[in-house]
């Protein structure tokens, strides 16, 4: 029996909004295929080969696994892996608690007020990051900083801590910064999410006698769970790319306590341009990165899908 | 036909940008190295001979900040006046040493390096010349050029000099990096006892006493050996090579000798000083500024453009922030003869495979670097002219207005080997503070020298 929607004519108007669709995909599509898609390719070439910075041609000599080889054998790398999953397993989790703590907290407020915490939480993350980075510096200094002014001035330490210059400190301050800058997101996204929790199912809840403990866990945490996922993927993709405020801060030190792969990325690619190969060594360390991003956002996609 | 029609005009925009990311059919600098200075035909004399016209009507230049080379207003007067007496037009691109060897990396990946450059032979020479991505400058000079600048220093052309034989820079200014104490903190704590401030020398013995007399008064750090990156490594350099008479290089330049024992013993002398913080957050431009602001009694980075305007605040010559009098120091050595770093500024080309715009970047040169015009381009710099005249015009009585610069002179006869031209510089600079780093952190000295020492010797080849 023939349908009559598939009548010729039809299929033609079908055809010519296709056809207007993706023309208007058309220049996303190119600067997606050519700053996302093509330098992918180009990155997972280059991580074959020993491509260095200034090379003529777009891909060295190529030399298979090598580099990932080099790679596992490379103190500093693995020094950078190491303080990457140290900010990401310290990071991600504050984020998310204290963001959710937070808009507990305020999702309820009048508008006004709302608004303003909202305005304060969000603060660092449209400050640009160069700025914030100077004043924590500010901050963090060991000679004029505030910090050790007021613990100097309050008697619980005798000489200013070099917050930044001392191993034991540095990547700490990097984690801190990171997380005023990255909980903004999150706050505005759960007070959204909470104002969205249905009521009709919280009230039945505390009719039958659920406690407020039960009512969060059964009742908001299960709707608000799309939220979490996307924040918890969006923080840990962003704390595993935690670079501007190390390049900023310490440059990966002192002693490579701050390096993450991030910046030993950008160090090898730019910095290194004296050793052979530098080019996709950096690269196979970008692929290496990428493989545990996509992994664990995997990993949590997989969680949450169960939950 | 219309999806044909937008597959094909989406295949011609990707192929667009992929075309603009390969651009492979330019000719690489590599494909066509300088040609040996004994081959060249010798150019026709500079001296004394106007330039040819250059057929060519705009060059572009990138500067380092070389004291006011790195300003936009005196930039400007030196390029205009060459532009108004040549027609070729001078853009000019301002460069920070926190990332301008990124963007010259760029944009030699790219093929979109400038005409010219200012910088030292450590990069220059070093680097790009030796990477072939810049013009031999041979032909700019004769007999009478050699003579007038090694009046001055015979180690300025051999630094601007490539092993090969090859000129990649040509030279405008000079100095002697120093350091510098402040006098009013010293005289306060009672250490100025051990300043000569007529000489601007002190021995170690006096540089002990002066930071235990500091630290007995203060309670606190006076000097950092900063490590936080490369940046003023010059100052840490000369500060452990001289205490005890160590050396970075070997005279030939083909080694890293920084693990010699006499270093050894200075880094552990400087880490058992109270007074002393080897601090991993301040690179050399942090230290000058704590310096500045009277937070460290003495500072490891010094020059005269410091002397003359420290921390580049335009508060005055010679005066911290509060006011209080700086004295620029020789660093400290067992006798007071010490061997001081050099930094020599001058100008590269890159071959960007245009002849008409490397002969108006040689006509650059020829007007900044050897004719009447020096006077002027020195005086940006705010350092000492590489030679004693140009084209007839005496350059040595320059500063003769300025005490300060005057007053300066005397560290002049101190200026050591100018070793930054050996081979894998870049990656021995980062070796460098990052040993430092480890010694800060109470790694052990003998094992953490030898490590790095090895390390850039590996790379030097």
């Amino acid at each position: 029996m023939a349908n009559p929607s598939k009548t010729p004519m039809s299929r033609a108007l079908q055809r010519r909004e296709n056809v207007a669709g993706y023309l208007f995909m058309l220049p996303s599509l190119i600067f997606f295929l050519g700053f996302v898609i093509i330098p992918m390719f180009i990155c997972i070439i280059t991580s074959l080969t020993e491509t260095n910075m200034t090379d003529p041609g777009l891909f060295g000599q190529f030399i298979g696994l090598r580099n990932f080889g080099n790679l596992f054998q490379d103190e500093i790398f693995l020094k950078g892996l190491k303080n990457t999953f140290l900010i990401v397993i310290v990071s991600v989790p504050a984020v998310c608690g204290f963001s959710l703590w937070v808009s507990s907290a305020i999702y309820k407020l009048k508008g006004p007020v709302l608004s303003a915490f909202r305005c304060i939480f969000y603060l660092p993350v449209v400050t640009g990051s160069v700025a914030v980075t100077v004043v924590w510096k500010w901050m963090y200094d060991n000679y004029t900083g505030i910090l050790n002014g007021v613990l100097k001035s309050t008697g619980l330490v005798e000489k200013g801590i070099n917050w930044l210059g001392d191993p034991k400190t540095a990547i700490w301050c990097i984690i801190l910064i990171l997380f005023t800058t990255s909980v903004g997101q999150p706050i505005v996204l759960y007070v959204s999410a909470l104002g969205n929790v249905d009521q009709t199912l919280v009230e039945a809840a505390q009719v039958d006698g659920a406690t407020d403990l039960q009512v969060f866990w059964k009742i908001k945490w299960a709707q608000m769970m799309p939220t979490t996922l996307y924040i918890l993927v969006i923080t840990t993709i962003n704390s595993f790319q935690c670079f501007a405020l190390i390049q900023l801060l310490t440059q990966g030190g002192p002693n490579h306590s701050t390096d993450t792969v991030m910046y030993y990325i950008y160090y090898t690619a730019f910095k290194l341009t004296e050793q052979v190969g530098h080019f996709g060594y950096a690269n196979a360390m970008g692929v290496v990165l990428a493989i545990f991003i996509g992994a664990l956002s995997a990993v949590q996609f997989k969680l949450a899908k169960e939950k | 036909m219309k999806k044909l029609l937008a597959l094909l005009l989406a295949m011609t925009m990707v192929m667009a940008l992929v075309a603009c990311g390969g651009n492979s059919n330019q000719k690489p600098a590599e494909d066509t190295p300088p040609a040996p200075a004994e081959n060249q035909e010798p150019a026709a004399p500079a001296e004394n001979e106007p330039a040819a016209p250059a057929a060519t009507s705009e060059i572009t230049l990138w500067t380092y900040p070389i004291g006011d080379w790195g300003d936009e207003a005196t930039v400007k007067k030196l390029t205009d006046a060459f532009t108004a007496e040549t027609g070729i037009a001078v853009k000019v691109e301002y460069l920070a040493y926190a990332d301008g060897d990124d963007k010259v990396n760029t944009a030699i990946t790219a093929k979109g390096t400038p005409d010219l450059i200012m910088e030292g032979p450590e990069r220059l020479v070093a680097n790009w010349g030796a990477n072939g991505y810049l013009v031999d400058l041979k032909d700019m000079f004769d007999d009478t050029d050699m003579s007038e600048i090694n009046a001055v220093n015979e180690g300025v052309m051999n630094a601007c000099t490539h092993t090969n034989g090859a000129i990649y820079e040509y030279p405008l200014v000079m100095t002697a990096h120093c350091m510098a104490v402040n006098v009013n903190a010293f005289k306060e704590a009672g250490a100025d006892q051990y300043l000569h401030l007529d000489t601007h020398t002190w021995t170690t013995d006096e540089f002990i006493n002066a930071v235990a007399a500091l630290y007995a008064h203060y309670n606190d750090t006076v000097g950092a050996v900063y490590c936080a990156g490369q940046g003023g490594d010059q100052g840490t350099r000369a500060l452990v090579n001289n205490l005890y008479g160590g050396t970075f290089t070997n005279a030939e330049h083909t080694q890293y000798t920084w693990d010699d024992p006499l270093n050894i013993q200075a880094l552990e002398q400087l880490k058992s000083m109270d007074g002393i913080a080897f601090d991993a957050s301040l690179a050399g431009g942090d230290e000058i500024a704590k310096f500045y602001q009277g937070a460290l009694k003495m500072a490891f980075c010094w020059n005269i453009a410091q002397q003359l305007d420290p921390n580049g605040a335009k508060t005055g010559a010679e005066k911290t922030v509060t006011g209080e009098d700086i004295a620029f120091m020789s660093f400290p050595s067992q006798d007071g003869n010490s061997k001081l770093q050099g930094g020599i500024w001058g100008f590269g080309i890159f071959d960007n495979g245009d002849q008409a715009r490397i002969d108006a970047a040689k006509q650059f040169i020829k007007y900044m670097c050897d004719s009447a015009n020096t006077v002027d381009a020195v005086k940006a710099a705010r350092y000492f002219a590489v030679r004693t005249t140009a084209e007839g015009t005496d350059l040595s009585g320059i500063w003769a207005d300025n005490a300060i610069m005057n007053e300066y002179t005397k560290l002049m006869p101190y200026l050591g080997d100018y070793y930054q031209v050996t081979t894998g510089w870049a990656g021995a600079r980062t070796e460098w503070w990052n040993m430092l780093q480890e010694v800060g952190a109470g790694q052990d000295i003998t094992a953490s020298v030898a490590a790095h020492a090895a390390t850039a010797n590996s790379a030097a080849g």
